[in-house]
């Protein structure tokens, strides 16, 4: 190393490394000194909250892309598992076998064991058959809103104990949102798996290269099956988090959310070809996503609106990605 | 009569000169084969005259009218049309759709579909074929497919068409319906050039056969008068083979046995066995069955039947996973696609074959993994400021290298390699080599892939050959001349 490469600190580097920080800063920065009631600790927890929900499933679904699978019926595992818990619970209370307190618990339990069943059934069917996991959670999103419709008979289920209300509106120390505890414990959980176990090298293998990987020794049917039963417990716990939140469940909970989901993956910069991706990249995604939509609440935008500018926002996303890769091959070409 | 000729024509690539001032002409009426081993620059030449590339020196013109392509498209529309060994047809349209594409007899905004087939049919009668138009090409056979890439090339009336190893895909039988066909072409007026590496349908096809080695033109025989030996002569000239360290000694110690091994129809019965230490080499053309051997020995593709005896255990089953635990590694001929992750570091991608060791507990040790990159790249003497820096930051030999320092991390106690010389420059083949002997002198065992003959007489003990999936024969590189190999696994009695 050259003795002025040491000592300069490489600008455009560094701004190309951290390019949706630094957009993400910049937003945040205007917003602070432009929107009536924008830098407050009740609002930035505020927009925690909001983005609770998809951000847990974007944990998983940041592995589950990266590992090359995508999956597109988390909205609808939402509801399924929301129905679940309070179904469940209602049944397990009106046999009077439980208390409805506890009951609750084992409604959760039975949630996310179906969650973890339809990863299962996914992944196998995506390796076993070899059909892409597009088609098949396509497939899934539509048997599983049917299904939930079935089990709740189309009326939200209400019946839920009181304390479980805590899990999805409580306040820690009387001013932290819980749902944003669940949001940091599922960054801290997907962070550790990708950066710090032998499984999280394996996913970013087989998303970059099944071939290699699997002659390498690696067992790429077994991370197949459990990125998409990852995302799929994420969802269910997501669902729990959700009914929690309105003290019921319903079979119209989580309609589109996985685009949500996937928007947040995406501006993370994970690469929806897989092997490349980030598990920090996609909490400031989901942090971006936050930020904007609390910004055109406080400036009054509709909500027509804000779909527009949200799809505009994956699409710029996207493109300063391509831009970003565009410009590293031209370098390497250059060199 | 047209004549295609190409007037000092160089192209040099990083590192190599492909070219180096060749002069050569092509007959039409006549098939005129090019041949030369594995990286003569045939293929280069080829892509030169098709357009793919652009010479850095010399010229070529036919009868006298000079050619200058910008691309392929542009080589296209002035007469040159190319027919590739990778299938360029659409599998969703029809057999008449494929071959007329883009040139749709059209009715105003409409298709005129029975014109069009009408059409089609004139050009397969005038080449005297018969193929189901209305068929999906995806229903079709190989062969079938190679026809209609050749009518299809031919209806736009070129002037010079290049086969490139169109027999490569095809059985003995398919391969005369080709032949017909390709006869049939030598009555219009075009040229026929013909890229082969099967030396034998020389005699059959070709009249003249133009001979390239090491990006030099080595002569031009007519097939009427050409002895094998003589072909053979141009290919290969005086090759010095190397000799191997004295130091490589071999134990009785059998470490893996492979008998009766049979994945139909890529090889059938075939049985071998490596000692401790050794260096065995299979020899064998493209499509002898070699590189699928090795593979279903490691259990990437599942045999038929066979057992192996792998450090005196039987192993039923194999599989890359379990394979690996017991010690075999496995370098595949394509890196890019079967070796590598490409977007990785070179770091993770040199311990991919190793990521339980460097995980005590499931949990990566950061630690552990980069003194497993490092040792590799210090005992490879891979060429790298940084492990982690993408692989492709790296040149094909230090790539190569990083796929077997992935292995060696992994401790194995034999290693296959499947054309580790591939697409790597002479310095650091040698040193592949050297690594080959430095794993001999550790006690591994080593079996090695190559369609370099010469490359498996100098760095092997001893030498298998396969031909068409059979076991032909066993040799020993002092005994065996590269002429006397070439010929074994071409087959064929006169060569």
């Amino acid at each position: 190393m050259t003795p002025a490469a040491g000592n300069n600190f490489d600008i455009s580097r560094f701004s190309k490394k951290y390019m949706m920080e630094i957009i993400l800063f910049f937003i945040t920065l205007t917003l602070v000194f432009s929107a009536p009631g924008f830098f407050s600790l009740g609002n930035i927890l505020n927009v925690f909250r909001n983005v609770a929900l998809a951000g847990v499933i974007s944990f998983g679904m940041t592995m589950t892309i990266i590992g090359g699978e995508i999956d597109l019926s988390v909205g609808s595992a939402i509801a399924l598992s929301a129905v679940l818990t309070a179904s469940v619970t209602g049944a397990l209370a009106k046999a009077g076998i439980l208390p409805m307190n506890q009951a609750v618990i084992i409604g959760m339990i039975v949630a996310v064991l179906v969650g973890l069943c339809i990863g299962y059934i996914i992944g196998f069917i995506r390796t076993r058959f070899n059909i892409p996991t597009f088609i098949i959670t396509l497939a899934m999103l539509n048997v599983i809103y049917g299904s939930s419709a079935l089990i709740s008979k189309g009326f939200p289920v209400t019946t839920l104990p009181d304390w479980y209300n805590w899990i999805g509106a409580g306040q820690l120390f009387g001013f932290f949102p819980v749902p944003a505890l669940w949001l940091l414990i599922a960054f801290a959980v997907a962070f550790v798996i990708m950066n710090l176990t032998r499984f999280g090298r394996e996913v970013y293998a087989v998303g970059g290269n099944p071939e290699s990987a699997r002659l390498s020794g690696i067992n790429v049917t077994k991370v197949k099956i459990i990125i998409m039963v990852g995302v799929q417990v994420m969802a269910a716990c997501s669902g729990i988090i959700l009914s929690a939140q309105v003290m019921s469940g319903s079979s119209t909970f989580g309609r589109g959310y996985e685009m949500d989901v996937i928007s947040a993956v995406i501006i993370g910069g994970t690469s929806l070809f897989g092997g490349i991706g980030k598990v920090w990249g996609t909490m400031i995604g989901i942090v971006f996503l936050g930020v904007i939509n609390n910004g055109m609440t406080l400036f009054g935008v509709g909500d027509f609106e804000k779909y527009i500018v949200r799809g505009l926002l994956i699409l710029f996303a996207v493109l300063l990605n391509t831009i970003q890769v565009q410009s590293l091959q031209k370098a390497k070409l250059s060199k | 009569m047209s004549v295609l000729n190409v007037r000092n024509i160089t192209k040099v690539f990083p590192g190599t000169k492909a070219l180096d001032d060749v002069s050569l002409s092509f007959e039409s009426g006549k098939v005129n084969a090019l041949i030369g081993k594995n990286g003569c620059g045939k293929s280069t030449l080829v892509k030169i005259i098709n357009g793919a590339y652009i010479p850095d020196d010399g010229t070529f013109d036919i009868d006298g009218v000079a050619m200058k392509f910008e691309n392929p498209s542009d080589a296209f529309d002035k007469g040159i049309a190319t027919v590739y060994q990778e299938m360029s047809l659409i599998p969703g349209l029809s057999v008449a759709e494929n071959i007329l594409i883009g040139r749709y007899e059209t009715n105003g905004a409409f298709v005129d579909w029975k014109r069009t087939y009408a059409k089609a049919q004139g050009l397969l009668d005038e080449m005297g074929i018969d193929l189901p138009l209305r068929e999906l090409v995806v229903n079709l056979s190989v062969w079938q497919c190679q026809v209609v890439e050749i009518v299809k090339a031919m209806s736009c009336r070129p002037k010079v068409i290049l086969l490139d190893e169109p027999t490569s895909a095809l059985a003995q039988h398919q391969t005369q319906i080709l032949f017909r066909l390709i006869r049939e072409l030598k009555k219009k007026d075009v040229i026929i050039i013909y890229i082969t590496h099967r030396l034998q349908e020389l005699w059959e096809i070709a009249d003249t056969s133009t001979v390239l080695r090491d990006g030099r033109l080595t002569g031009k025989v007519n097939m009427a008068e050409a002895q094998p030996r003589d072909v053979l002569k141009l290919m290969f000239g005086d090759v010095e083979v190397k000799d191997r360290p004295a130091d490589l000694a071999v134990s009785d110690e059998v470490v893996l046995e492979v008998s009766g091994f049979t994945l139909s129809p890529k090889f059938e019965d075939i049985s071998f066995s490596l000692r401790k230490g050794e260096v065995l080499g299979i020899a064998g053309m493209l499509g002898s069955g070699r590189t699928e051997l090795l593979r279903a020995v490691f259990g990437a593709d599942h045999a038929d039947s066979g057992t192996i005896v792998l450090n005196g255990e039987s192993v039923s089953n194999p599989s890359p996973r379990t394979m690996s635990q017991r010690g075999l590694a496995f370098t595949p001929e394509d890196r890019k696609t079967q070796g590598l992750v490409q977007m990785l570091s070179i770091g993770d991608n040199l311990c991919h074959a190793s990521l339980g060791q460097v995980s005590p507990g499931g949990f990566v040790n950061t630690k552990l993994m980069r003194m497993f990159a490092d040792r590799q790249v210090e005992a490879l003497e891979i060429k790298t400021t940084s492990t982690d820096l993408p692989m492709t930051s790296l040149s094909g030999g230090n790539q190569q290298k990083v796929v077997v320092g992935k292995w060696l991390n992994a401790e194995p106690k034999v290693i296959f390699f499947d054309e580790p010389s591939r697409g790597i420059d002479v310095k650091a083949k040698q040193q592949i080599f050297q690594i080959i002997w430095d794993q001999s002198r550790r006690g591994i065992s080593s079996v090695v892939v190559s369609s370099e003959l010469e490359e498996l007489l100098e760095v092997c003990h001893r030498i298998i050959i396969m031909r068409l999936g059979r076991f032909v024969g066993e040799v020993r590189p002092e005994n065996v001349t590269i002429e006397q190999l070439y010929s074994m696994c071409m087959g064929g009695e006169e060569l």
